[in-house]
């Protein structure tokens, strides 16, 4: 037998009947389901390998819906789509080799089988799906709503090959359904179990856990499955029970499947099958714009994508002096805050106009749901007009940026959206944790406050409130030298340069040991309860979130200021951990 | 995003310069949200407001009763003061696109918040 080509094996229940069938058979000349000519070739063979499938089960995670959708929204969710419009589309053509593929909300790419998280598709889902979303959601069928669709049109001999939606583009649930026609979807384990699934006509296939991260799924390219005589059109594994099994004729089948786009990389329990994980290497002090740009996408915007709503609920006291900054301001002043995080300051002084920014969509859906005005927008590229603005305030921003000229950039944009006579107000955390003599609230041991839920959080790594700390430049514990602006590779940290250039993590309230490091954020189960420090032994960790710092030393923000243009220092200070500087656009 | 927050907003696809503003408005769909009227507060937003730019706004989403230009005295004219309060910041745009008038990149409006994100490319340096 020629190796590397695919055989049928029949069994019969007696050699006469083998043999009859082997006299009818072999030599003959048969039309397949593609209208080709075959010439069947039949030979006896001592032993077939026929493995006896024990019970099988549904893949773990796997769930079929029947009957989600009725007859009459499936005419009309069907004709929704329209084709058309795909210049991709092969109009006209007859016999489509691939089948038909449309993307809503964000496009998906199949060089990488990714999609590009910073380019949503305008318009999103389309309107029609809304309220069936809203309907599955309610009734649990679905646990999260999603902001991706693919359509994809199968005919009859079309297929999918097997594929793991990939992990880092996706969330756990992925959901399809299927409409026009019913087929079989194959699902495998490494191991190399084949489960077959019936997605029956108008049902939602259900994928999460280990069937959405681990088995593949695909569709063999053919024109009938093989299906259960006796279960019909419900869903379920194929048996392999080979009397009861049949042929069924494809139809023409649309599936929409939702996902909800991923904006953290992936930390499933299945390493060996993720992207993220895979690729995951120790992350090092960025040498390019480009690494710089990385680094900070996985290492700040991802993370506060992912823990956004239990960050914003550490971030509810605005600090002092960041108040008065803004209560000072003329009535009717136009204030930008530059990364404004969960819109803690916006609505601090009514008589303000005050609009927010920043990288997170999450944090800026909070400001949304607090009725402050906020965009999605980037600290290096502002979209807000120039000059035009009376005042600014970056509180806790500038130190997530990996380079001195990144920094230095952030900075200058503040000074392009002020008008001439227009304040910035800077915070940034500084590497000087101790400041004479008195430890910051950060540093300082929290086991005898687990009363003070408000405002110790064993997770939270910048400090929430603020002490009465006067700051002197002379008299520091962490001597440090100051880095040049232009200093690109701001390997100024005090006791440790950083000479391997990975990005050490730091230990959570303990001193700054480099100026360019990683700062864990610890998740709890529960977003809303903070616990003590010290308490956290007996639980089970939580994933862990690192964040990218370059943290400042004494007058290095007070430095990068002086070398924009058009502007003049007005104040320097230490305010309970972060270094501050007030700067005016002449 | 009220329309006060669309008279400030400017692209910044790489390139484009002031040539970003005003970003051209399609709303899909919008909400009326009162808003307490502060008269001083609405004065002193007059000054700062890009008229051409609002009005082209205003004109999109099909607005009434929409003062052309600031008007003489209009400190006190409370009937102008009201006018421009509701359109500068009762009228909220939750769905919709901005779109970069140099460039013609999109930006979409979604649940009231408008992505200005670019990519690396697009950005400006």
């Amino acid at each position: 037998m020629p190796p590397s080509k695919p055989y049928s094996f029949v069994r019969y229940k007696t050699a006469e009947e083998a043999k009859e069938a082997y006299v009818t058979l072999n030599g003959k000349e048969i039309v397949d389901d593609l209208g080709q000519k075959i010439i069947l070739y039949l030979n006896f063979v001592e032993k077939a390998q026929w493995k006896e499938l024990g019970l099988q089960a549904l893949p773990p995670g796997l769930m079929v819906v029947e009957e989600i959708i009725s007859s009459e929204d499936e005419k009309i969710l069907l004709e929704s789509v329209n084709w058309t419009e795909d210049i991709d589309n092969h109009n006209g053509q007859k016999c489509l080799k691939h089948r038909r593929v449309k993307h809503f909300g964000y496009e998906f790419h199949y060089e990488n089988n990714n999609v590009d998280k910073d380019k949503p598709l305008p318009g999103g889902l389309p309107d029609i799906w809304d309220s069936i979303l809203e309907k599955w959601l309610k009734e649990g069928f679905i646990k999260h709503k999603p902001d991706q669709l693919t359509v994809n049109q199968y005919e009859p001999g079309h297929g999918i090959p097997a594929h793991i939606d990939t992990h880092s583009a996706f969330e756990d649930e992925i959901v399809s359904l299927s409409l026009g026609s019913e087929i079989v979807m194959d699902f495998k384990h490494p191991d190399g179990v084949t489960v077959p699934v019936m997605l029956p006509r108008r049902s939602l296939l259900v994928m999460t856990g280990e069937s959405r991260y681990l088995w593949t799924h695909g569709i063999t390219p053919r024109k009938f499955d093989t299906v259960q005589a006796s279960k019909g059109h419900r869903s379920g594994i194929i048996t392999s029970d080979v009397g009861d099994l049949t042929l069924s004729k494809r139809g023409i089948r649309t599936s929409f499947t939702f996902r909800k786009v991923r904006q953290t990389p992936c930390n499933c329990s299945y390493p060996l099958v993720c992207d993220s994980q895979m690729k995951e290497t120790p992350p090092s002090f960025p040498e390019s714009a480009r690494e710089a740009s990385q680094l900070e996408r996985e290492y700040v915007h991802r993370v506060y994508e992912e823990i956004a709503e239990h960050f914003s609920s550490t971030r509810h006291t605005p600090w002092p002096r960041v108040v008065d900054f803004l209560k000072a301001l003329p009535s009717g002043s136009l204030v930008a805050d530059v990364g404004c995080g969960n819109g803690k300051y916006l609505g601090i002084n009514k008589e303000l106009y005050m609009v927010g920014c920043d990288r997170s969509q999450n944090l800026v859906g909070i400001c949304r749901e607090r009725h402050l005005e906020a965009l999605v927008g980037d600290a290096l590229a502002v979209p807000l007009r120039s000059g035009s603005w009376d005042a600014c305030i970056s509180i806790a921003v500038t130190h997530h940026l990996s380079t001195a000229e990144r920094r230095v950039a952030a900075l200058q944009e503040l000074v392009r959206l002020l008008r001439p006579g227009g304040m910035a107000l800077i915070y940034v955390w500084a590497m000087e944790q101790e400041y004479k003599k008195k430890k910051s609230k950060y540093l300082r041991e929290n086991r005898l406050r687990q009363g003070k839920e408000e405002e110790i959080h064993s997770d939270a790594a910048e400090p929430e409130s603020l002490g009465e700390q006067v700051p002197d430049a002379g008299d520091q514990d962490a001597p440090c030298r100051v880095s040049a602006a232009t200093d690109v590779r701001a390997g100024g940290g005090s006791a440790s340069k950083v000479t391997d250039a990975k990005l050490p993590v730091h230990t959570n309230r303990t001193s700054f040991r480099s100026q360019d490091l990683l700062v864990p954020w610890h998740r709890k189960g529960n977003p809303g309860r903070d616990e003590p420090v010290g308490a956290t032994e007996s639980r089970a960790p939580g994933p862990v979130f690192h964040r990218y710092y370059h943290v400042f030393c004494a007058g290095e923000l007070e430095e990068a200021c002086r070398t924009l243009s058009h502007v003049r220092v007005l104040q320097s200070y230490y305010d309970q951990g972060n270094w501050c500087v007030v700067l005016q656009k002449v | 995003m009220k329309l006060l927050t669309h008279n400030l907003l400017s692209s910044h696809v790489r390139g484009v310069g002031p040539r970003g503003f005003p970003l051209r408005l399609q709303a899909t769909e919008v909400r009326i949200s009162p808003v307490e009227f502060n008269p001083d507060f609405v004065a002193r937003m007059i000054p700062k407001v890009e008229w051409a730019a609002l009005l082209e706004a205003a004109d999109t989403l099909h607005l009434v009763e929409v003062p052309k230009g600031p008007i003489e005295g209009y400190e006190h004219d409370e009937k102008f003061l009201r006018q421009m309060h509701h359109v500068l910041l009762e009228v909220d745009v939750l769905e919709g696109t901005l779109q970069c008038p140099e460039s013609g990149r999109l930006f979409p409006i979604s649940r009231g918040i408008p992505n200005m994100l670019l990519s690396d490319e697009e950005t400006e340096t």
